[in-house]
């Protein structure tokens, strides 16, 4: 089973429609430079393991209220043994959403077709162009597998969502409308970049946008 | 009664050779005179004053006064004033034993130096008090009715205990008014503003718009006779019948008003906002539906209230979109609290889901909604920060004539939990014992409050409370015999952990001592209430500063064991315990696991209590927050519940953020305040008091937990 790093019992905001339980694992191959999870991608070991026992006694507890479970990171689909830790929840009657950089589609297409998936989102990083998916991931991406995965989500018939973290010193006005087209119809959802903590020291002086102007982006993909 | 000087004579130049007169209708000892001479001086005044004041002899009174005067005479004393020679007659009163006249010579007042503390300094009681002459107005008023209740309305035990802090007497400064009311629109509606003593008196309205200025204006009328919240029942359905002739726009532009006006009234007592809650509802409540509807000009429409379920929702759809909106710089409306009822009926009536979801995006968005949940058949009225009126079987035999709707608790006392715990050290007989003793003495404080208001109701129109007296109805504003009689408690959680070790939220043996006490306590009201014929019910004290002044108190009585259990930050002073039955608002708990295990207090508060769930930065989804309610109401017996966010409102640029923010997220400006609840309701975090800085500094946020290495 993945080690379970961390655990919020009730989460309002990540999955949309309902409230849910997060359970992250720990680990990631991109070091995005505005990443705010960073030691749970650089260091997972500094945190204890949270026993499967408890996470299932927790989610089962609080069954009436829970849409499911959502499943983070970290990136979940680095963990090998990620099926058997969703099909432990499948086999309690817990719903799942996925949270996913969109890196290991063949793992996606497997969790997609045992059916252990209710949700997915992907986070999105910059329009598909080696550069600057590079710089924003902070490592070489293959940008083929970020595509298949896209393909793979937007024809799964499951209730999904693309997420996007901007910030000035990244992203312009001119790749939202682009992924915009690209994403052609489904839900795309900007987070404003938080300067607190971010994984690239450096970036501790970047801003998010202005709360206007990061209004106006949103209002691109509303 | 006692004499009470103006105040301005202490104020007053004492080196002026004019002599003042004693003006007779202040019948003050006011003496002053220059180094040459005592000008003005007369030995009888003092013999009359004592003669009138108290019960001493006119032997006695001649001979204070001589030895005063002798005093005076031969001393280094170059000037006296008025109050001075009262001290001085009180100094030998103290001399010759004559305590109890020394007590009713007593005068009452505030020294020159609190004075010029006061018009410079804000005073952070209560966070709803703007810092303004009107404000410091009503702070010296409040000060010298405090003492003159704590003297002379309360019985000496009654006063030590709240002094001491073994109990928290509320607005002592508003003794001369009930504490907090429930209203029914229906009473203007029928009646029109006709207010005694009046300058003129109005119909009743024929438009929308008039009786919302009617309501307005006996909303500020009613604040300056009850001392806190002035709650509105069913708000969009007794606006119903008048809302026909106007299109949506028109609806919409009315809630703007309504809203507006309740937030924006700043201006009557003391610069203090009308602390105003509406009742709203989706459904039209089963004990309206069959009543004959009022509509304008007071007379009946023809049609029940049940048949303006449509036009009610519109208003009360209208008033959630301006909540939404915010003020014109985004912030959420402080006043008036909407609080939503959630009930059986709510959930069979059509469109309910969509209003669910919009409330909660307010919710999510503002914060504003408060969730009411009436489960079974319970109806009750709501206000103030939790406080509520159940509806018994008379009441709903009221509801066919709604006017007579009115509610009031004549005064809360709050009991101080942990001080029991230093008291009772472990001994579960000795804290039962004593804990009943305090309930006891706050009933005795009630009855107390209850005779002076009751003497001051008798003198009807005359009187100071000729509004809470008119009979247009047949009886009095205030229903006396209806009144009920709050006793609050603050710091259950550190009472359990003082006395079993552990905090509410540790364990379920924690839990199942603090129900036993809270159980405890329900008994002792409904068994006084029987002998007594008062009705006396448990409140959750919304303790903005109770909680604050209890645990500076306990610090002094009882330093060593208080300083282990205080919450907050000794070495800052901001320290506190917890509200009411609340669990430690740090505890790392989940926002169903908190609702749920609060709520198990519920049932034995009846007079309200509420669970509040902090936001902090977080947007929720409101369909999250709306699938949580439905399970609030289904799966637990919570209450009420409210979300609380926090927002960032910038004093350079005006624009308002979400989070609590050290810099504007727009123009980067330090110069900023924080918003957000500090009990029931929202304001700016500049004007807290310490112990609830320290409160807010711990508030857990449903921040995501990680497991240590």
């Amino acid at each position: 089973m993945p080690a379970i790093k961390g655990f919020l019992e009730t989460s309002f905001i990540d999955w949309p429609g309902c409230l849910c339980s997060v359970v992250f694992l720990g680990g990631c191959n991109f070091r995005c430079p505005f990443c705010h999870n960073h030691p749970l991608v650089l260091a997972p070991n500094g945190f204890g393991t949270i026993p499967l026992d408890h996470v299932l006694q927790r989610l089962t507890a609080m069954r009436d209220w829970l849409g499911g479970v959502c499943v983070t990171g970290g990136e979940p689909t680095q963990a090998p043994d990620l099926p058997d830790l969703l099909r432990t929840f499948k086999t309690a009657g817990i719903a799942v959403k996925l949270d996913t950089n969109g890196t290991r589609p063949e793992v996606l297409e497997h969790l997609l077709a045992e059916g252990l998936l209710a949700m997915i989102a992907m986070d999105v990083k910059a329009p598909l162009d080696q550069a600057k998916y590079d710089a924003c991931a902070g490592t070489r991406v293959d940008l083929s597998a970020i595509r298949q995965s896209i393909g793979l989500i937007k024809s799964s018939g499951l209730p999904h969502q693309f997420r996007m973290t901007v910030l000035p010193k990244l992203h312009s006005e001119a790749d939202i409308i682009v992924w915009r087209e690209t994403l052609a119809g489904s839900p795309l959802k900007l987070q404003n970049f938080n300067p607190r903590s971010p994984l690239a020291a450096d970036f501790a002086q970047e801003k998010g946008f202005a709360p206007d102007a990061f209004a106006a982006l949103q209002a691109l993909v509303a | 009664m006692g004499v009470v000087m103006p105040l301005k004579a202490e104020a007053r130049d004492l080196t002026t050779k004019e002599v003042a007169k004693a003006d007779s209708t202040d019948i003050a000892l006011f003496v002053r005179t220059s180094q040459e001479d005592m000008l003005g001086w007369d030995r009888q005044r003092i013999v009359d004053a004592l003669l009138r004041e108290t019960f001493l002899d006119r032997d006695t009174a001649e001979k204070i006064s001589k030895e005063v005067e002798k005093i005076i005479q031969t001393g280094t004393v170059k000037t006296v004033t008025g109050p001075l020679i009262r001290e001085m007659v009180n100094a030998k009163l103290l001399e010759m034993g004559l305590e109890e006249a020394r007590r009713m010579h007593t005068r009452l007042g505030v020294p020159l130096y609190d004075v010029d503390q006061l018009l410079v300094q804000h005073n952070k009681e209560n966070a709803n008090v703007p810092h303004g002459p009107e404000a410091t107005n009503l702070t010296l008023a409040e000060g010298i009715k405090k003492e003159y209740a704590l003297l002379h309305v309360f019985t000496p035990d009654v006063a030590d205990a709240h002094l001491l802090g073994d109990l928290h007497l509320h607005d002592l400064g508003f003794i001369d008014r009930p504490y907090c009311s429930g209203q029914s629109l229906e009473y203007i509606k029928k009646f029109g503003l006709n207010l005694p003593h009046a300058l003129s008196m109005a119909k009743p309205a024929k438009h929308a718009e008039v009786l919302l200025a009617h309501m307005v204006k006996f909303a500020a009328a009613l604040q300056s006779h009850f001392a806190g919240a002035i709650g509105w029942d069913a708000i969009n359905l007794f606006f119903a019948p008048y809302l026909e002739e106007l299109d949506d726009r028109g609806v919409k532009q009315l809630a703007q008003m309504l809203i507006y006006e309740f937030s924006q009234q700043a201006v009557a007592r003391g610069g203090q906002a009308i602390f105003s809650d509406i009742n709203v509802y989706w459904e039209v409540p089963k004990h309206f539906e069959t009543v004959p509807a009022i509509g304008p000009g007071g007379v009946y429409t023809g049609k029940t209230y049940g048949e303006y379920e449509q036009q009610a929702q519109r208003f009360a759809w209208a008033l959630f979109e301006v909540y939404k909106e915010g003020d014109a710089a985004g912030r959420p409306f402080f006043f008036p609290k909407p609080l939503v009822h959630i009930t059986e009926k709510f959930f069979k009536t059509e469109g309910h889901m969509d209003f669910l979801n919009h409330i909660c995006e307010v919710a999510s968005v503002k914060g504003n909604t408060y969730f009411i949940f009436d489960r079974g058949e319970t109806a009750k009225i709501s206000e103030c920060c939790r406080l509520s009126f159940k509806l018994e079987a008379s009441d709903l035999e009221d509801a066919k004539e709604p006017w007579r709707m009115r509610y009031s608790a004549l005064q809360n006392v709050t009991v101080n939990l942990p001080r029991l715990g230093y008291q009772a050290k472990g001994d579960d007989t000795k804290l039962f014992t004593l804990l009943t003793e305090r309930m006891q003495t706050a009933a005795k404080a009630h009855e107390q409050k209850k005779k002076f208001i009751e003497k001051l109701l008798t003198m009807g129109a005359d009187g100071p409370l000729s509004l809470l007296a008119m009979e247009l109805d047949g009886q009095t504003y205030l229903r006396l015999h209806r009144c009920s009689y709050l006793i609050g408690m603050v710091g259950l959680n550190e009472l359990v952990k003082i006395h079993t070790g552990q905090e509410l939220h540790d364990s379920d043996a924690a839990m199942k001592f603090g129900l036993k006490v809270i159980a405890h306590m329900n008994i002792v009201c409904n068994k006084m209430a029987e002998s007594m014929g008062m009705k006396f019910v448990l409140e959750q004290t919304p303790a903005e500063s109770t909680a604050y002044r209890f645990a500076k108190l306990d610090l002094a009585h009882y330093p060593e064991q208080a300083a282990k259990m205080v919450q907050g930050s000794l070495a800052r002073g901001e320290v506190y315990y917890t509200n009411s039955t609340l669990y430690h608002v740090g505890a790392t708990m989940n926002p169903i696991t908190r609702v749920d295990r609060e709520g198990l207090f519920h049932p034995l508060i009846e007079a309200g209590a509420i669970t509040h769930v902090w936001l902090g930065e977080a947007q929720p989804d409101k369909e999250a927050l709306a699938t949580f309610i439905v399970n609030v109401f289904r799966h637990t017996q919570n209450d009420q519940v409210a979300f609380s966010p926090e927002f960032t409102c910038c004093l350079d640029c005006g624009k308002t953020s979400r989070g609590l923010s050290e810099s504007c997220p727009h123009c980067g400006s330090q110069k900023v305040d924080g918003i957000t609840r500090i009990t029931g309701y929202f304001t700016k975090i500049s004007s807290w008091n310490k112990g609830k800085l320290g409160e807010l500094k711990e508030r857990y946020r449903n921040q995501r937990q990680f497991a240590q290495a």
